[in-house]
């Protein structure tokens, strides 16, 4: 508590998002904007937490049919093979290709998962007015916010096998349904650790002390 | 901690101020939960029944790849392949597509689409690239269920398709296969659906299937025989060469025809069972139901006559050799061949057929006594094939020929043989020989030489002769000739035409003429004065 520094809320301070500039909140009207850039200024993200579940939410409905589809539909030779995230991983690995397996369950599957874990966990821990190392959870924020447009792996990987493999008759590659339901995902949980507000975490912290 | 005390009260306020409302950002849950359910929907609804299928084998089966396929189109995808509790059998579980349940009954069909080649045809080939798949026939009729058992080979006809199926009994397979080809007229109209042990295990059941419209050939009087292979003959009418086709050559085939005598019958039913004959002419010896038996005993050699050998009367067969051996009697010390032959009267038509057959089957042995001791009838060995010296029974009937009686020799009646042709003409010939011989050609050269001794002395005599009339009989000819030269001379004076016969002649004429013409006027004058007669020529009036 004594490593625990006064928030810009209670020195009579906002924060602006975008360009960090220091305002002082007396001179802050009922819409205000950043005198330097002109964003809108908040002392919280408003409405952080419903949005932030909405979002959640559309995400874990998501992430269902993303997983269930099948990702790629590869015609060779006039056989459809229809492959999932998950088969495709279990193929590349009984193929014996360790790597791309790993970066494919990474980037596809174990990546969606724990940043939708991780919103969950830190979107219940605030609910509960959780005081439990706030700064490991905000960690786990920054990290959730920094991987997630990495999760984008999968996607790009379909598009560019789409593009390479048009051999006619003889070989071809379509992008099957879950491509749609995993972009959506991608998208709905990084919208969703956007609407997160991390001073949250520490607010918490602010008022129990 | 003093900074607190700083803390701006309406920084406070616009927290409190940040009251919890309705977020516009609540419609992505939203729309995300209505795509979800609808995806979730689709999914149970389009959800199919699962089944099982064993097979024996399950190569070239994948789980998760291979495809079910009713008439090619993609109906299931198998799920899982496992063996069974013996790891005797593969039991492969395969989803469906939704709609697939009524064709899943116990009369469904499995089986393992594969390249395949057989007999006539080469199918699957398009499975080389693609990979095996699992081909259903698919039937409405039937109990449903979800557990099947795979067959090893496909299916040849597939439910639905027009025709009907027949079954076939008969002694062995040969080399039929399934989908061997079924002829009519060596045009293919069906095939072998399947084939196997009827319930005694002594016999082959053979199922074929006959297309529509074709079906409507088989009728209760069709025959079926097996036309696999080549059907190679060589006997009494030489040899001949009978096959269906290439087809039928390599992987067998059955054909089918109506008896021409009985005609076609009443249309066969579904599943109605037939015989298969062994080839065709089996199927034309079987109608003659009654066959007589007799013996023909001969004493010449019966080389070429085999068993099944014609028996022919005027040309026409009539029955055939069943058997032949040779005999020796100790009687007579004599050597001698018993033919024995069958003769089917069934294949004589007569205006009064009832009678001839009730004849035939009651009492043959009065009929052929008949024929025998009154008619002449009599069996004789008749080169049937000078090519390959094949021989036949020929009856012949010979009413000249020396009497003979029908005997009985063990269990058979004897019809009496007369020598065969060919003998016959070695025997004339040989007569012919031995006459020449008694023929005394020496004696014959001695009286040559006699009589032309003769001939040259009466040709001396003819020369003397010629020589008498040469210096004899020709001077006086010649004078007789000058003579009557000299007689035709004068006569020709006597009577030419200066000679006074003719003179004499000439004036007799002439005054007989004369004496005429007086007589015609004599007679005018008479017809215009009758009366001159008496009173005489009177004056002319006018002069």
């Amino acid at each position: 508590m004594k490593q625990c520094a006064a928030t810009a809320r209670q020195l009579g301070l906002i924060n602006c998002h975008d360009c960090h500039l220091l305002i002082a909140a007396a001179e802050v009207e009922a819409h205000p904007r950043c005198p330097r850039c002109g964003a809108h200024l908040h002392l919280r993200k408003p409405n952080s937490l419903a949005r932030t579940w909405a979002l959640v939410w559309a995400a874990i409905v998501f992430i269902i049919p993303a997983n269930l589809l099948p990702m790629t539909v590869a015609t060779t030779l006039g056989t459809k093979q229809s492959d999932t995230i998950m088969s495709g991983v279990i193929y590349f690995m009984q193929t014996g290709s360790w790597e791309i397996a790993s970066v494919i369950f990474i980037a596809s599957v174990f990546v969606p998962f724990a940043k939708l874990l991780i919103l969950i966990f830190l979107l219940l821990s605030v609910r509960l007015r959780s005081t439990w190392r706030p700064k490991d959870r905000t960690t786990l924020y920054r990290l959730t916010e920094l991987v997630g447009r990495w999760s984008m792996v999968d996607i790009y990987v379909v598009t560019i096998l789409v593009a390479l493999v048009k051999l006619g008759a003889v070989a071809a590659i379509e992008a099957g349904p879950a491509a749609v339901f995993f972009a959506a995902v991608v998208v709905t949980t990084m919208f969703a650790a956007e609407s997160f507000d991390p001073r949250l975490i520490w607010d918490v912290i602010e008022e129990k002390v | 901690m003093t900074d607190r005390s700083h803390t701006d009260p309406q920084a406070a306020e616009a927290v409190i101020q940040s009251k919890r409302r309705f977020s516009i950002v609540w419609i992505v849950p939203l729309v995300a939960l209505a795509i979800g359910g609808w995806l979730a929907f689709k999914a149970i609804s389009e959800k199919g029944p699962n089944i099982t299928i064993t097979f024996t084998t399950a190569d070239g089966l994948e789980a998760g790849k291979t495809k079910i396929k009713f008439k090619d189109v993609e109906i299931g995808q198998v799920e899982s392949i496992m063996l069974n509790e013996d790891a005797s059998k593969v039991v492969v579980t395969a989803k469906m597509i939704k709609g697939s349940e009524p064709y899943l009954t116990d009369q469904t069909k499995f089986w393992v689409v594969r390249p395949r080649i057989s007999g006539g045809s080469v199918s699957g080939l398009g499975t080389v690239l693609s990979g095996a798949y699992i081909g259903i026939d698919g039937n409405k009729a039937g109990s449903p269920t979800h557990s099947f058992t795979g067959l090893e080979v496909p299916p040849v006809v597939t439910i639905g398709q027009p025709g009907r199926h027949f079954i076939l009994q008969a002694e062995t397979l040969g080399s039929l296969d399934i989908g061997a080809p079924v002829y009519y007229r060596q045009i293919q109209v069906g095939q072998v659906v399947s084939y196997g042990f009827d319930q005694s295990g002594k016999a082959v059941n053979v199922k074929i299937f006959i297309e529509a419209p074709h079906h409507t050939k088989v009728t209760e009087n069709t025959r079926f025989w097996n036309a696999s292979g080549f059907d190679v003959t060589l006997n009494a009418q030489g040899l001949k060469v009978d096959t269906q086709s290439m087809i039928s050559i390599l992987s067998g085939g059955i054909a089918f025809d109506v008896l021409r005598e009985t005609g076609p019958g009443a249309e066969a039913k579904e599943n109605e069972t037939f015989y298969l004959y062994a080839d065709q002419n089996a199927t034309q010896e079987k109608k003659y139901t009654v066959r007589n038996y007799w013996m023909l005993l001969f004493d010449e050699s019966v080389r070429g006559l085999s068993i099944g050998a014609p028996v022919e009367l005027y040309g026409i067969k009539l029955g055939e050799v069943v058997d032949l051996r040779l005999e020796f009697d100790v009687d007579k010390k004599k050597f001698q061949v018993p033919v024995i032959i069958a003769v089917e009267p069934e294949r004589i038509s007569s205006a009064k057929k009832e009678e001839a057959l009730k004849i035939a089957k009651t009492d043959p042995e009065s009929f052929m006594k008949v024929l025998v001791e009154q008619q002449g009838l009599r069996a004789q060995l008749q080169s049937a094939n000078l090519l390959t010296g094949q021989l036949m029974v020929n009856m012949v009937f010979l009413p000249d020929a020396p009497k003979a009686t029908l005997s009985r020799h063990g269990e058979y009646r004897v019809v009496p043989t007369i020598p065969g042709s060919f003998e016959r003409l070695q025997e004339g010939l040989s007569k012919i020989i031995a006459n020449l011989e008694k023929v005394k050609f020496d004696q014959i050269g001695g009286d040559l030489q006699l009589v032309l001794k003769d001939a040259s002395a009466t040709l001396k005599q003819f020369g003397t002769l010629a020589k008498k009339l040469d210096t004899e009989t020709t001077p006086k000819m010649q004078a007789t000739i000058a003579e009557l030269q000299k007689t035709l001379i004068e006569l020709q004076r006597s009577i030419g035409k200066d000679s006074p016969l003719n003179y004499t002649a000439r004036n007799t004429l002439e005054e007989l003429a004369q004496a005429l013409r007086s007589i015609r006027e004599l007679a005018d004058t008479l017809e215009s004065r009758p009366q001159s007669i008496i009173f005489g020529k009177e004056k002319e009036v006018h002069e």
